[in-house]
């Protein structure tokens, strides 16, 4: 059992969810705002994140 | 892109702005769509459930809190999250209505308040709307006195809305109910545009039942709601079961009649826990999207011909406009019709209008950013000029 892995899957999914909300906000021209260009910038980065754990834990 | 099979991935509010007049206050918050991932199985919301085995009972996730927390909100005695807000319609229906008793709506109640009124066999009589499009309780007070005097005793129900699905104007519910409690009549009041939206209090309107809708206007998954309810009537509408098996000798427990048992369950009532924060904090906020709804009403008016058949200045965001005299005519002799109107909003970000329609359509402004406000009140301006419309 990898509880790294299932938390990293959700953690994820929530951050792309935080994402979705961006562009909700934003439509349609999605044209963002420093704060959200920082948020957008900060929850991307810990996308990555989540990525290589999932990379690390299931894959190597 | 596809989600699953032939299942398109719906897109609709990522791509634009979407005042669909039904839509807006359902959609959902971030806090809610990552419930709604983490609680999608069926019975999700059922790990730990436990004795004496009843949804507003489970503490893990906060299920019976949250039942607390919305009876609280709502300054009512009881609360019960159920399947839209028709089941709790139905639900009160049921109890109080017998076959042939008198019963009361409105000019502008929904059709499952009819059809739930029908299974009782209840018969119904309108309070008629007037001239503004209002259910007043003047309108009530003669109903009322009317039937009772037809049927030789007082209706066995009367149903209000706070904010009605046509035009979305707000209704003289206290008003009604104390003219309703003085034939000792029962009042449920239809909170489904405005229950997570505006402020409601339901003892300051003195209603005896609230009905909301979770999907309509509690940023929640569908079908969810909520029945809240008073005293005596709170005891009647969450009744337990009474029945036993002849052969078995079974019996269920404190399984209330009419939530069938447990209601709501997995990604709707997670849902609506998620967003319950944001709900209430969002109540707060009402006056803006009021103001909001106005600025794009007034850039509608702006626009020769065109007239607002909801009242005016508007308190609600629901709007029920009529382009007869501007877009209308445009359609006439648009080579695309009626058809002109939503392919012109859609091409600049705006959905929601029914295609074809130029004549008497409605809208909703509620959740929309200041932004896009402003886009869509300056939207609707120029496909007016670019159709050679007069704006003033």
């Amino acid at each position: 059992m990898s509880q790294r892995a299932v938390d990293a899957v959700f953690q994820g999914l929530y951050l792309f969810t935080d994402l979705r909300a961006v562009l909700r906000e934003t439509a349609p021209g999605h044209r963002l705002d420093e704060e959200q260009r920082v948020a957008v910038a900060q929850a991307l980065e810990k996308v990555r994140k989540q990525a290589d754990i999932l990379e690390k834990e299931l894959l190597q | 892109m596809k989600c699953a099979g032939d299942i398109d991935t719906r897109e609709v509010e990522e791509l634009y702005i979407n005042i669909d007049p039904i839509q807006a206050g359902g959609r959902l918050t971030p806090e809610a769509h990552k419930a709604v991932i983490a609680f999608a199985d069926g019975y999700s919301v059922c790990d730990n459930c436990l004795k004496p085995f009843r949804l507003d009972y489970i503490n893990k996730p906060p299920i019976a809190q949250f039942h607390r927390d919305v009876a609280e909100w709502l300054n009512m005695d009881q609360v019960r999250v159920v399947p839209g807000a028709r089941r709790g319609f139905q639900a009160v229906a049921s109890t109080m209505v017998e076959k042939g008793d008198p019963v009361i709506l409105t000019a502008l109640s929904h059709y499952t308040e009819f059809v739930s009124l029908e299974q009782s066999g209840g018969i119904i009589h309108e309070i008629p709307k007037d001239a503004e499009n209002r259910i007043t309780a003047e309108n009530a007070a003669a109903k009322l006195d009317e039937v009772t005097k037809k049927f030789g005793r007082a209706p066995a129900l009367l149903f209000v809305e706070h904010v009605d699905y046509q035009y979305g104007n707000i209704h003289e519910v206290k008003e009604i109910a104390k003219a309703a409690h003085q034939y000792d009549v029962p009042v449920l009041m239809n909170g489904a545009y405005s229950v997570g939206i505006m402020p409601v209090d339901g003892k300051v309107f003195g209603v005896d039942f609230v009905v909301g809708s979770g999907h309509k206007s509690m940023a929640s998954p569908a079908p969810s709601g909520v029945l809240a309810a008073n005293g005596e009537y709170a005891e009647r509408v969450f009744r337990t079961t009474q029945v036993k098996g002849d052969v078995t000798g079974r019996t269920f427990g404190i399984k209330e009649v009419e939530m069938m048992g447990c209601t709501l369950m997995g990604a709707p009532v997670v849902g609506m826990m998620a967003s319950f924060p944001a709900v209430k904090a969002r109540v707060g906020h009402w006056d803006h999207e009021v103001a909001n709804s106005n600025k794009v009403v007034d850039a509608l008016l702006s626009i020769e011909g065109t007239t607002v058949e909801s009242e005016y200045p508007r308190r609600h965001t629901l709007t029920r406009i009529n382009t007869l005299g501007s877009f209308d005519k445009v359609a006439a002799t648009h080579k695309k019709k009626g058809f002109f109107l939503s392919g012109s909003l859609k091409k600049k970000g705006v959905i929601g209008v029914i295609p074809g329609s130029t004549r008497v359509w409605k809208f909703n402004t509620y959740g929309l950013g200041d932004m896009q406000i402003d886009h869509l009140a300056r939207t609707f301006v120029e496909v007016a000029e670019e159709n050679g419309l007069s704006v003033s």
